[in-house]
């Protein structure tokens, strides 16, 4: 067995991690250049939200936030792990060194924010002032994001709905043929059982998460046959934009992210239903 | 004020004028940088659309009593000691007999007061809990991971204002005139200092609470 390497942090001595690769973090920091990084973090510090200020002006670094998080409590209390630390080694060096951070520093960043935080917002509740600390940590995100530092299968299904609206790289005829296929094998069970597709008025319209048609098929007969038993009036939407996932989300790419959820909408108002239902 | 003009001492000074420019900051600068923040609030899409009183008092009143709120309780000495701390902090220096009988004297107003023993009581819990906070710093891995040269001038200017009032009335270590030079000094320091510095979540708790409490209170969920 290999012997176990360790990645201690530069800046932060304390911050030892098992070393990870990944393509999104290992290929794209060696394209970035210090004026690339310094340019983006300012513009992006330069339009940060009035909650991320108030977080920063506030906090008093008690570090009370720390028994809130998972991932804190589940490293034996390493206190790298504590929601306050992350905001520390990303965001408060980041305005401390007015963006002027190697590529090295962003992969780092890249690292807590997207691989040791849920972004749950359970240190929120924790905090006596109930500062946003998960929202500082997306503000971290869009500036990896936008510097293209992220995890490689997220990226992957961030391109993904930005040119399908679905996170899978589904085709409109793969989705349709699913869901045929589905009805007929369901109703070997379920006789006179429907998928109805595109119902104009339907009382509900139920927009399923890509990984349903992608990979669990089994999901959407279930679904079918609770919708169907409840009597239950529903329908799926054709067109994209009957997805209800959003990776974008959660990397903080909000143009892709809003072109989602307006597809979801669209499809909603196009059909006439009463009530979108999502898959969670 | 005439004082200082007749007789410009440093005493006079940081007796007369200082005090002067010291409560003006610290009144102008608050309501400068609660505006600023509101201001910059309604720029928010989230932020005050979702705002609720009922809420935002629902959340004031969880993380104002002790042991309200479950962080409050899972960390009892903390809570105790953070309480008694601010309490003190806050109402020491407003019904101190000897501030009563400063402002009666300049401007003519002074309200009910604190026995000198119950005072000196206060102060020393203030003192005490610097300490502890001092020590917190330097010995619990999670905040000292967290922690700056700032942190450590803030828990100063915290401090020293009730350990040289405390030294002071006891005609301890200084005699009582520079001591008490030293006191004022202390004292006009941290109100300069709290709307320009993170001490400045005196007002900003306030707000921030606001905020996370209607954000919860919308999603049905509760933030304490």
């Amino acid at each position: 067995m290999a012997v176990e390497e360790k990645v201690v942090s530069r800046e932060f001595k304390k911050y030892i991690r098992k070393p990870v690769a990944d393509p999104g973090f290992d290929e794209t920091v060696k394209k970035l250049t210090t004026e690339k990084i310094e340019k983006t973090i300012n513009s992006v510090l330069k339009g940060m939200s009035t909650r991320v200020r108030a977080a920063l002006e506030t906090c008093i670094h008690c570090a009370l936030c720390s028994d809130a998080c998972h991932w804190y409590l589940s490293h034996d209390k390493d206190p790298t792990y504590s929601p306050v630390a992350k905001i520390r080694m990303t965001l408060w060096e980041m305005i401390r060194r007015n963006g002027k951070v190697s590529p090295e520093f962003i992969r780092q960043c890249a690292r807590i924010v997207f691989t040791e935080c849920n972004a749950c917002r359970r240190c929120s509740m924790y905090c006596p002032f109930g500062l946003d600390i998960a929202f500082q940590v997306s503000t971290v995100r869009r500036i990896c994001f936008l510097l293209g530092v992220v995890p490689q299968y997220i990226l992957d299904q961030d391109h993904s709905h930005s040119a399908t609206l679905n996170q899978l790289w589904i085709s409109q005829a793969d989705w349709i043929e699913t869901m045929l296929w589905l009805e007929e094998e369901t109703r070997l069970e379920y006789k006179d059982l429907r998928l109805p597709i595109d119902k104009d008025g339907a009382e509900v319209m139920w927009a399923p998460l890509g990984t349903e048609p992608k990979i669990s098929t089994y999901h959407i007969m279930r679904t079918s046959i609770i919708m169907g038993s409840a009597g239950i009036d529903w329908t799926v939407a054709s067109k994209d934009g009957w997805d209800s996932a959003n990776m974008a989300h959660f990397i903080r790419d909000v143009e892709t992210h809003q072109r989602i959820v307006r597809g979801l909408y669209e499809n909603a108002l196009q059909l006439k239903v009463k009530r979108l239902v999502l898959t969670e | 004020m005439y004082d200082f003009i007749k007789d410009p001492s440093l005493y006079n000074l940081v007796r007369g004028p200082l005090v002067w420019v010291a409560f003006l900051i610290f009144f102008g600068g608050s309501i400068y940088k609660i505006k600023t923040l509101i201001q910059l609030a309604k720029n928010e899409k989230v932020v005050f659309p979702y705002m609720s009183i009922k809420y935002t008092l629902r959340s004031l009143l969880h993380w104002l009593i002790p042991f309200a709120s479950r962080n409050w309780k899972r960390r009892p000495m903390m809570t105790i000691i953070t309480f008694t701390f601010h309490i003190g902090l806050v109402f020491t220096p407003i019904f101190l007999l000897s501030h009563n009988i400063l402002w009666y004297e300049s401007w003519g107003i002074s309200w009910w007061t604190l026995s000198e023993g119950l005072a000196d009581f206060m102060a020393i819990i203030v003192i005490l809990s610097c300490a502890f906070f001092f020590l917190r710093r330097i010995l619990t891995p999670e905040v000292k991971f967290v922690t700056f040269t700032s942190d450590y001038v803030l828990l100063a200017i915290a401090f020293l204002p009730f350990f040289t009032g405390f030294l002071a009335y006891h005609h301890l270590l200084l005699p009582y005139k520079p001591m008490v030079i030293l006191h004022m000094l202390s004292g006009e320091t941290m109100l300069i200092a709290i709307p320009f510095t993170r001490l400045g979540h005196m007002f900003y708790f306030f707000l921030t609470r606001a905020y996370m409490g209607s954000d919860h209170g919308f999603r049905h969920s509760i933030d304490w």
